[in-house]
Order: C-alpha cells, then structure tokens, then sequence
C-alpha cells in the first residue's frame, strides 16, 4: 500500500472548519526563540512547519485533529504565556470523526 | 442567573459521561449532559477493545444491542525489527464474550441515545467554556454567554480536562503523563477480513507490537479487526518522542509498508486519519477526585492502565460514570453537595479503578526507562529465531547454545537480568 501525502490523509476526514477563528494561537515571531520547535515533528496532522526560507513556524488550524499533544510539548501554549493559546474549536466545529 | 437548575450536569458525552447519565437519568434524575461534538461520539477515538464486563454492569440487557465490531479470540504479540517480526499468537475458541473491538462514532453514539431514551437531556455542539463557582463550591457550567445552574457537576471531559485545570479544581495534565496515539482505519470487505486474519464471522483480533514501529521510543503499535474495516496505529511516549525528535506522522504512516503488517491491509481504502492523547500516569498523577460540587471521571481523571500489552481506559471510564452517578444519587437525597459528601465516590472506585491503577503502579516508569524492550530485544528475538530456523548444513547447535551466541556481545547480561526482574515486578 502507498504511503499518503498528510494533504490526502486529512482529505480522508470530515470536517467542519472554522476558517476563520483558529482555536489554537501561537506567536510565530516568538517562536523563532524556541529552543526545540517539539510542535514541528510531534504534531500527528502536521499542522506545525518551520518554514526554512523566511525562518519562522507556519500554523494552520485547519485540519487539527484536535488531539491537544501540541497543548504539553509546548511550554508556551501549556501555559498560556502572552501570544499562545489552546482551545476547544467552539460549537461543533473542527474534527468529526466517523469510525473513532 | 439562568431560568433552569438541573440536579447533575455532565461535561462530555463520552463513555463516561454517557453512563453517569444513563444510571442518574435511570434513577429519575434531571440531567443534562453537554458534548462539544456535532454529535456524541464525533469527537472520539480509541484504540480499541471494550472489555465489556462494565457495560454489562451498566445495563445488564441492553448491552447486547451494543453496535460492538468483533468479538475479541486471537491475540498476537509481536516484537518487530525493520524487517522481520517475532509474534506470539494465540487463539482461542471462546472468551464468553470478555472483550469486543469498537468504533467509537457508533458506541458513543449508541450510549447517549440509551441515555436520552432513559430521561437524559443531551446538547451536542456546544464546548463548556468554565465551570460557575460559588463560595468555593462548583454551581454550574458557562457555555458562551450562558450560564447553566446544578447542585452537582460531573466532568466527564477526557483527557485535555481544560475546563476544570482552568478552574483551578484539578492539577494541570503534565507532558510526561500522557501518550499520544494515532490510527488509521481501513475499509475492507468483511470477507476479506475473516479470511486473512483466519477467523469466524464475528471474531476478532488484537495484535500489539513494539519495536520498529515506533522507532524504539517508549509506546507500541496496534491493530484491531473491526467488522469491515481494519484499525491501525501507534502509540508513543509524549515526552519520550519531544526527546527523540522523529517525524511521528511519517512515522504512524511507515509501518503500514512493514512486512508483518502490510499483508493485513493490503487493498484497504483509508476512511479515517485520528489522533488521540491518553493519560498514562496512573495512580501517581491521580489527581483529587471531587471537589465541592464536582466529581472527575474517566480519562479526566487518568484512570487508564497501559500494561504493556493493552490499554484500558473505557472500561473505567464507564465503571467511574457509574461510580459518579451513584455518589451523585446519595448526594442529592442527604440534600448535601460537598467534597465530603462525595466521598463515596472514591471509596466505590477503590475496589477496581483504582486496585488496578496500583496494581501498575509502575508499568508507565518502567516502559519509559527500559528502552532495550524497545530496541534490543526486538532485534534479538527475530535473529535467534532466524539462527533457530537456519539450516545451512553448518553443525546444528542446541537452542540454549542459539540464545547465547545471538545475545553474545549485543548487551550486557546484567541488563537483561535487571529488566526482568524489574518487569515482572512492575507489569
Ligand atoms: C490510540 C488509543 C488507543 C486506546 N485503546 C484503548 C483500548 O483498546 N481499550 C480501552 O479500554 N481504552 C483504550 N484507550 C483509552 C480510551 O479510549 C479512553 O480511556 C476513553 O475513551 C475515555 O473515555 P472518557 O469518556 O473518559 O473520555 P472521552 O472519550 O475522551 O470523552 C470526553 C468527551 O468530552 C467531550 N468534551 C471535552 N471537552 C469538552 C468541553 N469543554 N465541553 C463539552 N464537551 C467536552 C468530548 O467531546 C468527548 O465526547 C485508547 C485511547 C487511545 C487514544
Ligand atoms: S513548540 Fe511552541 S514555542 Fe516552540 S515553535 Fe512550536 S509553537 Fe512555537
Ligand atoms: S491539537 Fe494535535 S492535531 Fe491539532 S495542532 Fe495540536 S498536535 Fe496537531
């Protein structure tokens, strides 16, 4: 069996985004002082990415899964510091899964 | 202050807080429960495998209705290298019915409809913000704008327990505490399914597996039979991984191409993607299980043991949402609401939740930190095995003299001794 790109894993999925209001927020400037990036390799929907040409994190909400392991590998989004924070999507929104 | 008082409310409408709801609503009882799922269940995932002696507990006739996939008789163990596999599997005719394979989207989903029928009032699609605390004592829950009132509050809310860490009730969840775990489920023809996995329609198999497939961090991999699909993942160590830094998407994907695994899925068509914590640190991040108006169930309250070979959580998240819903019940007749008046609720859980959490007390600490179960014994099994099964018209050697010759050199005896004796001890 072929491996999947994660754009075809998550294409597999049913979601209700909310495009506009993401529940997790992180301060990319800030992170640029971070001294692992843990939430680049131990997010499983890789939603995490360091951007190697203009060096800083790219973060898309959309496609989370909602599992809340970026919430303890980050120290910043665990402790809600200034410029991090992790949430719930509101209202149903995000992730529905099917199977489970 | 809003129109409405309910006796309980319950936060999440997961196996735990489905079967608070159940046995309080059976009870005559108003609750309401509150799921921030677009339906019960929709939020939900696990590995898994019911061990049904709890829902039979539950509702000792309606179990049977349960949309429950396969009955669970042959388990396999198997210790994987990159590319060969050394697996114990064992068969048996009958289990009486002990464990089922399930899908969390149909049984959550099943559990809060007998629920509702029983007199429960359930709102899916809305995400409790807070708890209302007055003097100390929990009042109610905030959803938005809304306040929502009850003499008791159960959450029920799994493992990222945000609402009551943010209210200050319980110790936040720490990274060393929890695993990460990530599935994929196949489709695949319910024929196909019993053929390759040699099994009667209806029967099951749950295959464990370290090694390889988790590059040797701390954790395993696992594959559950359901009806007319296959669920495949991984489980790893949080804060084992941060440290080992390894990409745990590409990861979970690769083991599908391992031989002992891909001839099981073969021609199966991805119908999901998830990813789910667990809590792992047992009785030791046993957080206090009540407050003034307020009990913790299920994975909120960590009450799940990894032993190695299998996960257990819903089973006692189900045991704990009876044990809350019989608490709640005596509370609401004493007309008393606080910790003390609670107290039953931990006493009730003491005689299996919490045994057991002692019980492996220490299995967590000991996965952690004994890293040849994940990376050195794999490779030995499968090469004294393979030494075992060579014939290559060289003399033949005795299998005590092929156990040695394959240790010899790869790791110090005294390690090997040490972790056994400390994984009999601890698992
Ligand atoms: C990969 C994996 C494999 C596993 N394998 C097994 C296994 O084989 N056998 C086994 O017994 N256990 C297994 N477990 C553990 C088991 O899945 C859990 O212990 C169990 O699901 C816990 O049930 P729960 O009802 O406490 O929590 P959950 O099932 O997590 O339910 C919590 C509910 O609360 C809702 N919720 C959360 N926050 C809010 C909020 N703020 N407002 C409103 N609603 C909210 C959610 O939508 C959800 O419905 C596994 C877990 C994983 C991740
Ligand atoms: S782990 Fe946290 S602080 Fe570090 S890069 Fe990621 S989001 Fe930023
Ligand atoms: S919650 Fe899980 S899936 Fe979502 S961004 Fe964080 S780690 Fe990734």
């Amino acid at each position: 069996m072929k491996n999947l790109s994660m754009d075809d894993r998550l294409a597999v999925n049913r979601f209700d985004s909310d495009d506009h209001n993401s529940h997790i927020i992180v301060d990319k400037t800030a992170c640029k002082t971070c001294p692992h990036r843990a939430c680049t390799f131990s997010c499983p929907a890789e939603r995490y990415k360091w951007d190697t040409v203009n060096d800083v994190l790219s973060f898309d909400h959309v496609g989370c899964l909602e599992c809340g392991n970026c919430r303890l590998v980050c120290e910043r989004l665990n402790q809600g510091i200034e410029g991090y924070s992790w949430n719930y999507p509101r209202h149903g929104k995000g992730i529905i899964f099917r199977e489970g | 202050m809003s129109d409405e008082k309910f006796q309980v409310i319950i936060i999440g409408a997961g196996v735990a807080g489905s079967a608070a709801a159940y046995r309080l609503a059976k009870a005559g009882r108003e609750v309401l429960v509150v799921d921030r799922g677009k339906a019960p269940g929709a939020k939900n995932m696990t590995g898994g495998r019911l061990y049904t002696y709890a829902l039979k507990q539950l509702m000792p006739e309606e179990w049977q209705e349960a949309p429950l996939e396969r009955e669970v008789t042959r388990e396999i163990v198997m210790m994987m290298t990159p590319d060969s596999a050394v697996a114990v599997d064992s068969s048996f005719a009958s289990m009486n019915r002990q464990s089922y394979t399930v899908l969390r989207a149909k049984l959550d989903a099943w559990m809060a409809a007998k629920a509702e029928e029983a007199g429960a009032m359930m709102v899916a699609g809305s995400t409790v913000d807070g708890l209302i605390v007055r003097d100390g004592k929990v009042c109610g829950v905030k959803i938005g704008e809304e306040e929502l009132e009850a003499d008791l509050v159960i959450s029920a809310e799994g493992v990222n327990a945000i609402v009551a860490e943010r209210a200050g009730v319980i110790k936040p969840v720490e990274v060393k505490n929890v695993a990460v775990g990530i599935k994929h489920v196949f489709r695949l023809p319910e024929a196909t399914i019993n053929d390759r996995f040699n099994a009667a329609p209806g029967q099951g198999t749950a295959m464990l597996c370290v090694g390889e497939c988790t590059k040797g961090v701390s954790g395993g991999a696992f594959l559950y039979t359901n009806q007319d699909s296959i669920s495949l993942g991984i489980v790893v160590d949080s804060l084992s991984w941060k440290n080992a830094r390894l990409p745990i998407a590409e990861v979970a994907e690769n083991i599908k191409q391992h031989p002992a695994i891909a001839r099981y899925i073969q021609g199966g068509q991805l119908i999901e993607y998830s990813a789910h914590l667990i809590p792992e640190g047992g009785i030791k991040a046993l957080p206090k299980l009540c407050a003034d108006g307020f009990l913790l169930t299920g994975d909120a309250a960590g009450l799940v043991v990894n032993s190695g070979i299998t996960v257990r959580g819903m089973d006692y998240a189900i045991m704990s949402g009876i044990a809350a819903a019989d608490a709640a019940n005596e509370a609401i007749e004493a007309g008393a609401y606080s910790a003390a008046a609670l107290k039953g609720y931990e006493t009730r859980l003491k005689h299996l939740v919490l045994k057991d959490l002692e019980t492996f007390k220490n299995a967590h600490d000991y996965m952690v930190h004994t890293r040849h179960v994940f990376t050195t014994y794999p490779n030995l099994a499968a090469a004294m095995m393979k030494n075992m099964y060579t014939v290559d018209g060289s003399p033949a050697k005795r299998i005590a003299g092929v156990a040695k010759q394959t240790i010899s050199g790869k790791l110090p005896y005294f390690d090997v001794i040490k972790d056994i004796v400390k994984g009999a001890g601890s698992l």
